[in-house]
């Protein structure tokens, strides 16, 4: 119990630390730190439907963060959850296109098998990599999210290309109405089942699968779970193809619920977004979905800070990036009082 | 020919100094995943500082600077905070990225592109057709050069090489690993800042966000194609940018045929292919960081 309490204490204390570097750097750039927090805080958790928003963007974050966890608890830093959602959505949207007509209960299933198989495929072949040469798994999970960017671009731009639409960035017809499972807003029965299937299925797989356990083992110690007669590669591969896929499910939610449609460059934090809420969670499912809420609600603070507060949305950015820099920081002091505390109570 | 060879070190120049800076952190046992976000930083400091000093020293000296602080934040977080290196680099990463968007935003107003009057000094008309060149990319082979001395051939590239391979060793003869780590992570700022100087002030004159497009982290995988070798991994930085100037070669080649987007990936392409070959020739790569540290506490 106090090995938990301290590791939140400590993603507290850091978060606090990250706010306060992010305070410099707006000073800096020449806003008010007061005003910009302030106006962060209203946009996103005070504001009226402030929950609603932070669902919207909370719950795909979930998904792909649970993802993250799963293959970082085996010791794998896929950091490509951004191109395996990519991956996902595009095949989502090759399948929708394809079955164009058919049913809802035909289409809708069928999206939600390629954007997971997607996912799965582009975590895959850096998966293989990995596992089979030993070439190192971040720099090419990192690599292929220029490639599904550029994938992205092309197909939005190509085969799937909107010919109506007159913006300026490239997206995909939109989806026949008949197949969306929520409308623009994003919250719907559908995307919270998900969500609670994807969460309630994982803990179960971490928690309570010889998986779970040997991957939390891989992620350790790899030697010893060799010596016990596991193989490695296995629970190595499984946990990389998990993590595409449910990142790939994220993608097709997004495609299938808010958006609607393919958009050039969409959602371009959302990986790295997940990848704070995991470590924030530090590697639980039950913690992501907290955090998730919390990122979640700072995401829908991105729009709202340009179109009302008219503030700069990437101030989320830079909250996002200071709190990843400090994440992972361990500090003697809080360990110290932690256990001081621990032992004064105990 | 000439324009190709052009094209080569124009795109390659800047991943050089990248590279450099990731050698430099490498050896003193820094994966340093924030070069990305360095790059970009010099990139707009230099084009930020030429517009509002009008002078291509200060601009440098702006660009320097910016970086070597934020290399000295990096060293706290990594070394006396004990964070892990890949998630902190790439949280290095995204403040350089969404810091410059930022800086951009609140001077202009808009994250429009900013353009400056006059960029490095080029190399001049002695050179005939690559008169138009840089300087950075004529001092580009002596900083590599210099780097392979100052790595292989000084005391401090000993002391260098023992902080990052045997820290403990290095602390019982008196080194201090975490000062050296700083002078490693410094020396790679002013680097990054150099080489963000040349990509947005060799040739292009002009800042925009996110113009850096992973070239940070290919910088990064060359370090590890090249073995930590400056040379080694100065080649594997070229290797990159001619596979991207072939890409570009052959859009006007083949024209509409092959999809002008996917063409842009071959550099990307490349780079997990060189990471993948580095593996098989040297055997499995070392895991870069271990994760149980991460989950243990």
């Amino acid at each position: 119990m106090t090995d938990s309490l301290v590791s939140i204490a400590r993603a507290l204390v850091f978060i606090v630390v990250a706010l306060v570097l992010c305070a410099v750097i707006f000073s800096i750039a020449g806003f008010s730190a007061e005003l910009m927090f302030s106006a962060i805080l209203d946009g996103a958790f005070l504001r009226n439907g402030a929950l609603n928003h932070a669902l919207r963007w909370g719950l795909p974050l979930f998904i792909t963060a649970v993802g993250v966890a799963i293959s970082f608890r085996a010791g794998y830093f896929n950091i490509g959850a951004q191109g395996q959602f990519y991956v996902g959505a595009i095949c989502a949207a090759f399948v929708a296109e394809w079955t164009s007509g058919a049913p809802a209960f035909v289409v809708i299933p069928l999206c939600f098998l390629a954007g997971m198989i997607g996912g799965a495929l582009w975590a895959l072949w850096p998966g293989l990599l990995r596992l089979r040469s030993g070439a190192d798994e971040v720099i090419t999970t990192l690599m292929g999210n220029f490639l599904a960017g550029l994938l992205l671009v092309y197909v939005t731009s190509g085969p799937l290309k909107d010919q109506s639409g007159s913006g300026q960035q490239a997206s995909s017809r939109p989806l026949d109405a008949a197949y969306r499972i929520s409308n623009s807003l994003g919250v719907s029965p559908t995307i919270i089942a998900i969500a609670v299937i994807v969460g309630l299925s994982m803990w179960l797989l971490v928690n309570r699968t010889s998986f779970g356990m040997m991957s939390g083992l891989a992620g350790r110690n790899p030697t010893m779970v060799t010596w016990q007669g596991a193989k490695l590669w296995k629970v190595g591969l499984a946990s990389f193809i998990i993590s595409g896929a449910l990142a790939g499910l994220a993608g097709t939610i997004e495609l299938m619920g808010p958006n609607g449609r393919l958009a050039s460059g969409f959602l371009p934090a959302h990986g790295f977004t997940a990848i704070l809420i995991a470590l924030v969670a530090n590697l639980s499912i039950l913690g992501s979905a907290v955090a998730a809420l919390f990122f979640g609600g700072l995401a829908s603070a991105a729009l709202y800070l340009p179109v009302i507060a008219g503030l700069p949305s990437s101030a989320i950015d830079i909250i996002n990036a200071a709190i990843a820099l400090f994440i992972t920081a361990r500090s003697q002091l809080i360990d110290r009082i932690m256990r001081f505390r621990s032992r004064a109570n105990g | 020919m000439d324009d190709i060879i052009i094209a080569i070190l124009r795109s390659g120049t800047p991943l050089v100094y990248v590279t450099l800076a990731g050698v430099i952190a490498q050896r003193a046992g820094i994966w340093h995943l924030g070069l990305e976000g360095l790059m970009i930083a010099g990139a707009c400091a230099t084009i930020l500082g030429i517009v509002f000093t009008q002078s291509i020293v200060l601009a440098l000296l702006i660009a320097v600077g910016v970086c070597m602080v934020a290399s000295v934040l990096f060293w706290f977080v990594v070394e006396k905070l004990k964070a892990n290196q890949i998630i902190a680099g790439l949280g290095l990463t995204g403040l350089g990225l969404g810091g410059t968007t930022l800086a951009i935003e609140s001077i202009f107003g808009s994250q429009a592109a900013v353009s400056a009057p006059f960029g490095l000094p080029r190399i001049g008309p002695l050179f005939g057709s690559f008169g138009n060149l840089s300087i950075l990319v004529l001092l580009m082979p002596f900083f590599v050069l210099a780097f392979w001395v100052l790595l292989r051939r000084t005391r401090f590239g000993l002391r260098l090489a023992a902080a990052g391979e045997h820290p403990f060793a290095a602390r019982s003869v008196g080194i201090e690993p975490s000062r050296i780590r700083l002078a490693a992570l410094v020396i790679g700022g002013a680097l990054c800042a150099l080489g963000g100087a040349e990509l947005a002030a060799g040739s292009l004159q002009f800042f925009s966000q996110n113009m850096t497009a992973g070239r940070g982290f290919m910088a990064f995988a060359a370090v590890i194609f090249g073995a930590g070798h400056p040379v080694g991994a100065a080649l594997a930085a070229m290797f990159f940018a001619i596979v991207g100037a072939l890409g570009i070669r052959a859009q006007l080649v083949f024209g509409d045929r092959v999809p002008h987007d996917l063409l842009l990936g071959l550099p990307y392409i490349a780079t997990v292919i060189g990471i993948w070959m580095s593996a098989r020739l040297r055997g499995g790569a070392k895991a870069i960081s271990g994760f149980g540290e991460l989950r243990d506490n």
